[in-house]
């Protein structure tokens, strides 16, 4: 029997890859791809909350999450995009023009 | 019958994320990003929640994915992926960070001793049901969702024309 606990429970496994994957990637795209995983593993648990509770209100909030999420990605593509044209490198590490 | 389901699903779902977080390709980074959502949306499905799961194969490995794809191809990236894998100054902290939030997260889990016995609702979020409430209830959000991708949009043109209107930054292409 799968209970609320299991599903839980590999939420939050994917959300720690996810983590992982964001303080430890140099990459940018690397980044915003543990970004998508995090926010998959939310959605994942709202939708099990929403099953487990019978409120469809976890499956609307998934569905805003990815309409933003949407937009977000385009975003920060569009910008991962213009700083390899200007530093000809998608590297967190070579962005040092704010720092002073 | 379905426990089965859910143990296939998920084992490839958290194999497919550390292809995600390890792969050093960054195209096998975002095909195996494909892989997992597809896994998630079956494991939506398993949860009867059949218009979220879809929506999240049609917007999310139809959509998002190929807008990757197409970015991690323009940008040549195969060139600097060793000298990537070779410097990671941040990998030991990330680790133990993710480690170590994977433990408060079990604990967390453990405590909830609710989620055990708590038996699933009967409820199926079909097209008609989520349209129903999405276009009631939730009317305001759903429209202010619509000027926030009107508002990205406007966004992505204002970068673009940064990059390509001045004429500067067209010598590097």
């Amino acid at each position: 029997m799968i209970t609320l606990g299991n599903y839980i429970a590999l939420s939050g496994i994917i959300f720690s890859i996810g983590l992982v994957g964001v303080m430890t990637g140099r990459n940018v795209i690397k980044v915003l791809l543990s970004l998508e995983l995090l926010l998959a593993a939310c959605n994942l648990s709202f939708v099990a909350f929403s099953k487990f509770n019978g409120d469809y209100a976890g499956q609307l909030i998934v569905f805003f999450v990815v309409l933003v999420a949407a937009a977000e990605v385009a975003i920060g593509l569009a910008i991962i995009v213009l700083m390899y044209r200007r530093l000809s490198t998608i590297q967190a590490d070579e962005l040092r023009t704010m720092k002073w | 019958m379905s426990p089965y389901f859910f143990y296939l699903f998920a084992a490839i779902l958290i194999f497919a994320s550390l292809v995600v977080v390890l792969a050093r390709n960054p195209l096998y980074n975002v095909l195996a990003l494909v892989v997992a959502i597809f896994s998630l949306s079956c494991l939506f499905v398993l949860l009867e929640a059949f218009f979220v799961g879809m929506v999240l194969l049609l917007v999310y490995a139809g959509a998002v994915m190929v807008f990757f794809l197409f970015v991690v191809m323009c940008l040549k990236l195969n060139t600097f992926t060793l000298e990537n894998a070779l410097q990671s100054r941040f990998r030991l902290y990330g680790t133990v960070v993710g480690l170590s939030f994977a433990c408060l997260l079990g604990l967390a889990a453990k405590s909830f001793i609710k989620a055990q016995t708590m038996e699933a609702s009967s409820i199926r979020g079909t097209i008609e049901t989520i349209g129903k409430i999405l276009f009631t209830d939730y009317v305001l959000p759903f429209e202010l969702t619509s000027l926030l991708l009107l508002i990205a949009i406007f966004g992505i043109v204002s970068l673009a024309q940064g990059a390509l209107g001045t004429g500067q930054d067209n010598k590097n292409l």
